[in-house]
């Protein structure tokens, strides 16, 4: 039985993502579980008049790998695979999993240097984006072990996701462009700030932002999409901050994080569960413990945590900061191996001051971005 | 359920058919139905040193294709796909059908076109593999779908492929090296041979095969396996001859296939059904109406049709021509995008002259020959 949902979801992602033009070169990444989205990705970018293919993954391969490979096959990436990112136009990530655990007894070490090792391809993807020479996007097909991470049936879980996404909507792309007016006016809004003020249960923070740029994401890198976000000043960041929902991070949890700031370093780190975690992360290297990026969730529709990053960084109503690694484009100069996502849930109790102003209150900005325009808002 | 059969057959697909060694990069062609081999065979790679490639396809991408691709879209040929042909030193192919009929409504001049494009790569693979540079073998993972085309339950259709494959054997890799060398004594024979005549109900073909390479096929290219195959002089294929199975191809099926030579070229093509794909299919380039493989198949343990050539052709007591592209190994000259290997049951009533003296009576070799 077909789903037509999948079809939109496909549509948004050629027709808005990536805006797909004929005789262009795409490539579909995904494991055979995302196949309900594989084939309405490439029917409609057949129908479009590019040349489309798919380069498809078995779950549980790369687990046997990191179990019985020998370094040299640990560490291989494979030539064809570096040759063939120089030849494509564009191409589409779909993060979906059958097992999303499927690492968790796996010797740690050893699947670091397997994801190390295949950096090389991400990398060599990443600058051709920088120079505009690729255009890319990452989205999700629904599947049990997504469901059951949320704690929802598929078919709630799908529900969840084409919400999310928007595709039930009349019009997907055209409220995704509304959404990219919105959010650009609030992000050029932002970049007058000097400095963030957060308050909430368990958090005091102030986070330096004069000077960095702020970005819209509005359905272009990410289905679903729905934040604005930046670089903060890598010393300006002082105050503590509690997180409120669980940091999931290579298929582990780290519950109710708490960190405390000085001078944009993490000087106290504690967590209910998986603290030996977060502890180890922070130690990575030198940047772990410093601040990447801080960013607000703006998407409504999602409303729940479901231990998949691609959501819960966009649940409206929150704010994210990310230890690690920062966006060198918006003026981030933080480098890391580690960007780890931590989201603070301020739709209960939270204010956010910017330059001494209240700006945010319980989940949302109390004005729409000036200059206003006539747009819908996301909700 | 676990089939230790799959363990078994991995086994023997890398370390015997392929012949995988340390640093190779092996592709890995199949459809997500045979994810038990395919993990199997991933982690025998992976034991042998290898650098394991899946490349796995989904069925309706073909389909999405044919459907609603341009001139452009059909011609275009993955640099991706062409840098593996060009790069890696094994090829493993896993047939694991999900429908095998699947394309059964699509415009037969528009898959033509598509084939052509695609002829490259078949091609170019071929000549590295004739070159000694990569090593391939095509394989077959039973599936619903490839039963149902046996008229079998999925579980006859298992004991049929591994019994064919001789995995129910102690020592299956043993027993492919002793069949291997009665396949070489046909092979040894048939080299001294100029000319064959086949004579069957509605078959007395002639043609050449003085000059040109036979070559047992004893497990490493296809596996099941079991025939001698050469590439008959071109110009030389004369008279008739009727099928006794229908001709499958891009999943269509054409029945009672009768073919009339001369000089080499088909004259005369007809079919109880499916002529009109039979026809089109001759007439998809030069070489597509010229015989570009001759064979036996000998394979006893394989004794029924099944609609899959990689077995059919095989069938102890059968001899089968392919139109269209020959293997460059054999010396054999055609070339093609198509190649169609049709089936001809010598099993009753059938006999094979060499150089004017019977030497096969249905369906065996007489004097001790194989």
């Amino acid at each position: 039985m077909s789903d037509p949902r999948y079809d939109r979801l496909a549509e948004l992602v050629l027709d808005h993502s990536l805006r797909l033009q004929p005789g262009e070169v795409l490539r579909i990444e995904a494991a055979v579980v995302a196949a309900p989205l594989v084939l309405p990705l490439h029917r409609e970018a057949i129908k479009r008049g590019a040349h489309a293919y798919a380069a498809l993954d078995l779950d549980g391969l790369k687990e046997l790998l990191v179990e019985h490979g020998s370094d040299d096959q640990l560490e291989f990436v494979s030539p064809i695979e570096l040759r063939e990112m120089d030849a494509i136009d564009a191409s589409i990530t779909i993060w979906s999993e059958e097992n999303t655990r499927s690492f968790s007894q796996a010797d740690t070490e050893r699947r670091q240097r397997q994801l190390a090792a295949h950096r090389q391809v991400a990398i060599r993807r990443r600058d051709r984006i920088a120079q505009g020479e690729h255009r890319w996007c990452g989205t999700l097909s629904p599947t049990e072990a997504h469901a059951q991470d949320a704690d929802m049936s598929l078919r709630d879980y799908e529900d969840f996701v084409f919400r999310a996404c928007h595709v039930l909507d009349e019009d997907p792309v055209g409220h995704w462009r509304r959404v990219g007016e919105l959010l650009q006016a609030r992000a050029a809004e932002l970049g007058s700030v000097r400095e963030l003020h957060i308050l909430g249960a368990g958090t005091d923070l102030t986070v330096l932002v004069e000077g960095r740029t702020w970005r819209a994401a509005h359905g272009r890198q990410n289905v679903p999409d729905g934040e604005v976000y930046t670089s903060p000043v890598e010393t300006g960041v002082n105050g503590t901050i509690r997180f409120g929902l669980p940091a999931v991070f290579n298929g582990r949890e780290i519950d109710d994080p708490r960190l405390r700031f000085e001078d944009g370093r993490v000087v106290a780190a504690e967590a209910a569960g998986g603290d030996a975690y977060l502890q180890s992360l922070l130690r990575l290297d030198e940047g772990a413990n410093g601040v990447g990026e801080i960013a607000f969730g703006l998407n409504y529709e999602i409303d729940r945590f479901t231990r998949n990053i691609l959501f819960d960084e966009k649940i409206g109503g929150t704010l994210h900061l990310a230890l690690g690694m920062g966006f060198e484009d918006l003026g981030g100069r933080n480098r890391s191996a580690l960007h780890l996502d931590l989201i603070c849930d301020l739709r209960r109790e939270g204010e956010v001051y910017a330059d001494g102003e209240l700006i945010w209150r319980n989940g949302s900005f109390l004005q729409d971005p000036q200059p206003a325009r006539p747009v819908e808002h996301v909700r | 359920m676990s089939d230790s059969r799959h363990e078994r057959m991995a086994d023997v697909l890398v370390g015997f058919c392929a012949d995988v060694r340390e640093g190779d990069l092996v592709t890995l062609e199949t459809t997500p139905l045979a994810a038990p081999m395919l993990s199997a065979l991933y982690c025998r790679l992976l034991e042998a040193g290898a650098h394991p490639l899946p490349r796995i396809s989904l069925e309706g991408m073909t389909e999405s294709l044919l459907d609603h691709g341009n001139d452009e879209q059909l011609a275009w040929v993955n640099p991706a796909r062409e840098d593996d042909i060009e790069t890696v030193d094994v090829r493993i192919a896993l047939e694991a059908p999900g429908n095998t009929r699947r394309l059964s409504n699509v415009d037969p001049a528009r898959q033509a076109r598509s084939d052509r494009s695609a002829e490259r790569l078949r091609n170019r693979y071929l000549e590295r593999a004739a070159a000694g540079e990569l090593r391939w073998v095509l394989t077959a993972y039973p599936t619903q779908a490839s039963a149902q085309d046996a008229s079998m339950s999925l579980a006859e259709y298992e004991d049929f492929v591994y019994g064919a494959a001789f995995l129910d054997d102690p020592d299956p890799v043993a027993r492919w090296r002793e069949f291997g060398e009665r396949l070489d004594r046909v092979e040894a024979f048939l080299a001294t041979k100029r000319e064959l005549r086949v004579v069957a109900e509605g078959t007395d073909l002639r043609l050449v095969t003085g000059g040109r390479t036979w070559i047992a096929s004893k497990g490493r290219e296809n596996f099941p396996d079991g025939e001698v195959f050469t590439g008959p002089v071109e110009t030389s294929v004369e008279g008739e001859i009727r099928f006794t199975y229908p001709g499958v191809f891009n999943a269509r099926e054409v029945d009672d296939v009768r073919l009339r030579f001369e000089a080499g070229e088909v004259v005369e093509a007809t079919a109880a059904r499916g002529q009109e794909f039979l026809r089109e299919m001759i007439a998809m380039d030069d070489g597509a109406r010229r015989v570009g493989e001759f064979a036996f198949g000998l394979n006893e343990g394989v004794q029924m049709f099944t609609r899959n050539t990689l077995f059919d052709e095989k069938i102890g007591g059968t001899i089968h021509l392919a139109l269209g592209t020959a293997y460059p190994e054999t010396g054999g000259l055609n070339r093609s995008a198509l190649h169609w290997d049709l089936v001809c049951d010598l099993r009753s009533a059938g006999e094979v002259f060499a150089d004017g003296e019977l030497v096969y009576r249905d369906g065996k070799f007489l004097n001790g020959v194989g």
